[in-house]
């Protein structure tokens, strides 16, 4: 049989096979008619492993729930992990490849703060939506790229928290210890300018390094200075010398702590000195801790998929951040682009997340979606409480 | 000649380089450049210990000062890059030139470990000295643009650093095939000895020292370029290490081999990425294995299993020894 197509007909069927979603599914990269490929970047060695490894163990754990339900409008997530090694040159390298040569649809991580902000240009220029899960730089978002967005808090929104926290309790001589690394000063600057713009000026201004085994000089120092609470911008370990040796000194202000050290029952341990640890309140991206029953679902999915691991708050964050990505490619449809998905990962209002303190809000003005630190306690050999959520504007 | 000879490869590296950006996505053309840059750091890095035989670790601290002053010239100064990269790369030379005093006095360990507490103390003021160098969160370093040439940014930032990267080795071939070559070597093999001879110890270290900071200075001015980003990490202990590993795996005291080495390993870091979570391991895995097996490095290899491969100052072949090369004074000067 013959069959003959006037040139109109002939036009419209070709324009119907161009705009078909089968053929924008083709004409994306990293989109199939069954797949989306999502990349993924930071460290999966070294300390800044935490943020890296184990927030996309959170990520593919929330892909695996995804694609066990039939995936989104039939397509599975596909996860692809790169090492940024917590290094500018390794993240540029690691999310070109990604983007250019793995062909990702869109990318969920970003691990240390340095290593995404030197990643943003590239990001930026490629056009590829990008969702943040733990680092913190102020500049990766502010001002913000039109296709990147944050489910970290950023550094100004936890510094706005933690000053606010300390005057809330009262606190009249403030002082502050912090490192003074690519990552302490991340929080550091900003947690000055804070302080400067609500009019309080710091009774002491410590240091410490990432390694430090003692703090007795920094202890005293505070002590002298009278301080009633101290704003600790460290990692753990520092963190917990210094909790340990104030514990040794006699020295006992309203300890402040940040994400870094967002797990107080973890942090108990790590200094080690009974009831050291009984001012210590810390800031956590997530408002559950790991041994939380409200995580129990997410804690048999995590040690069931990686065996040998404990779910972490590490975890938790990327479980948040999987969740906001996930919802915003359902809001896309199923003829998807990256256009589309921009455009809802912009207009995602109030949308409740298992772990974060408060539903996530992204706009096109503001791309910083998650700011709502909670505080959490733990009082000696007690329970990990929630003290209170704070709303940062 | 045999046709896998030294000058052959080469020849058909420049060319294959040459093609690169018709062939490759901005990811490889990313590693292309990234080559590059290394192969002018091993180049310096091997004048100063595969030749001279000084055992510095500050090519990581003067490779940064490059990087920073470029980039902190055209933020603070508002200079264009055309300007800021001479520039810094002189700056660089000029602080090669400082550490090269105490070397005179210093050598092995002691040498080793000032260059390390110096390296240490650049570190320190790329973080710490917030008002000139943006403290540790680094900065953005503005894009250098080719206008009115018809290349985008990345294409002619390759080109650029092909460039620079060509006329350095030819420039290092040419020194090491030189009296100051032969020099270098002498005093690598003894102070006294190198002395006895004539030569002047102090000129002929802060020669090799410059020439380190020099290359090195180059290397970070194209380096600011490529990520547009220069903070402290990039040019710290682990920096070192993978600039000491591109000359013991190319070949310590080859130029050949620095060009080799730099491509190897940048090649090996970049497949290691699909050894997810284990590249420390298998690069230092990788590191043993020529450390233990291939002393000579590649061009040590090279030029056991193929002829042609012999480079002005490497005419004998030595047998079992730790370092690759020794000098027949007076042999060919010329480029062989």
């Amino acid at each position: 049989m013959k069959i003959n197509l006037s040139k109109t007909s002939a036009c419209w069927l070709a324009a119907a096979m161009i705009f078909s979603p089968c053929a924008l599914a083709q004409q994306q990269p990293g989109l199939t008619a069954t797949s989306i490929r999502i990349g993924s970047f930071g460290a999966l060695t070294g300390p800044g492993y935490l943020y890296g490894k184990l927030a996309m163990n959170g990520v593919e754990v929330v892909f695996d729930q995804v694609n066990a339900a039939g995936g989104i409008n039939g397509r599975k997530l596909e996860l692809v992990r790169e090492d940024d090694r917590c290094d500018p040159a390794g993240a540029i390298g690691a999310v070109q490849k990604l983007i250019f040569q793995e062909q990702v649809f869109a990318l969920i991580g970003g691990g240390c703060s340095n290593a995404t902000f030197a990643a943003r240009e590239t990001i930026e220029k490629a056009d590829v939506p990008f969702l943040v899960v733990s680092s913190v730089h102020d500049g990766i978002t502010t001002p913000p790229a039109r296709t990147i967005f944050s489910t970290a808090l950023t550094s100004t929104i936890e510094s706005k928290a933690q000053v606010e926290f300390a005057l809330d309790t009262g606190a009249k001589k403030i002082a502050v210890v912090s490192m003074r690394d690519s990552w302490g000063r991340a929080r550091y600057t900003p947690l000055l300018e804070e302080l400067k713009a609500k009019g309080v000026k710091i009774v002491a201004d410590e240091e410490m390094s990432p390694d430090a085994n003692d703090a007795t000089a920094q202890v005293l120092r505070l002590k002298q200075a009278d301080a009633d609470a101290v704003i600790m911008v460290l990692f753990p370990k520092p963190a917990a010398v210094f909790t340990r040796d104030a514990q040794k000194l006699g020295f006992k202000p309203l300890l402040i702590g940040q994400t870094g050290i967002g797990d107080p029952a973890a942090f108990e341990d790590q200094v080690g000195v009974p009831g050291a640890t009984a001012k210590f309140r810390t800031i956590s991206m997530v408002k559950y801790t790991p041994d939380d029953p409200a995580v129990e679902k997410w804690r048999k999915l995590v040690e069931a998929k990686f065996p040998g691991d404990r779910l972490s708050v590490f975890n938790l964050f990327g479980i948040g951040s999987a969740q906001v990505l996930v919802e915003a490619l359902k809001r896309a449809g199923p003829d998807l682009t990256r256009e589309k998905l921009v455009t809802e990962l912009a207009n995602i209002r109030e949308f409740p997340v298992d772990v974060y303190g408060a539903p996530i809000t992204c706009t096109v003005e503001d791309h910083r979606c998650n700011k709502a630190p909670a505080w959490l306690a733990k009082e000696p050999a007690g329970p990990v409480k929630v003290l209170s959520i704070t709303r940062v504007n | 000649m045999p046709m896998f000879c030294r000058r052959n490869v080469l020849s058909g590296l420049f060319i294959l380089a040459l093609g690169v950006p018709a062939f490759s996505n901005a990811y490889q053309l990313f590693v292309a450049n990234l080559i590059l840059i290394y192969v002018l750091l091993a180049i310096g890095l091997n004048v100063l210990v595969g030749y001279a035989g000084q055992l510095a670790f500050a090519n990581a601290a003067m490779f940064g000062i490059g990087a920073y002053a470029t980039a902190l010239l055209q933020v603070h100064l508002s200079w264009p890059f055309y300007f800021a990269f001479p520039a810094g790369t002189l700056i660089a030379m000029a602080v090669g030139l400082l550490i090269s005093l105490p070397a005179l006095r210093l050598s092995g360990l002691y040498l080793a470990l000032s260059t390390l507490a110096f390296a240490q103390f650049t570190q320190w003021v790329f973080s710490h000295w917030d008002n000139l160098t943006f403290g540790a969160g680094g900065f953005k370093s503005p894009p250098i643009s080719f206008a009115p040439l018809p290349v985008s940014k990345p294409v002619g930032l390759y080109y650029l650093s092909l460039i620079v990267a060509t006329c350095v080795t030819l420039f290092a071939q040419n020194v090491v095939a030189s009296r100051i070559g032969r020099a270098f070597v002498s005093i690598r093999d003894g102070d006294v000895a190198a002395q006895s001879l004539g030569i002047d110890l102090l000129g002929h270290k802060a020669l090799a020292f410059g020439i380190s900071g020099f290359t090195a200075g180059l290397a970070g001015g194209l380096y600011s370029q490529l990520l547009n980003f220069v903070s402290p990490e990039g040019f710290d202990l682990f920096q070192m290490v993978i600039q000491k590993a591109t000359i013991v795996v190319g070949g310590l005291g080859s130029i050949t081999g620095s060009v080799l080495g730099a491509g190897a390993i940048i090649i090996i870091l970049e497949l290691l990425r699909e050894a997810k979570g284990a590249q420390e391991i298998v690069f230092g895995g990788v590191l043993i294995l020529f450390v233990t097996f291939f002393r000579r490095g590649i061009v040590g290899s090279l030029q056991q299993h193929f002829r042609g491969w012999d480079e002005p100052l490497h005419s004998a072949r030595p047998i079992g020894s730790a370092l690759p090369s020794q000098v027949r004074l007076g042999e060919k000067e010329s480029l062989s």
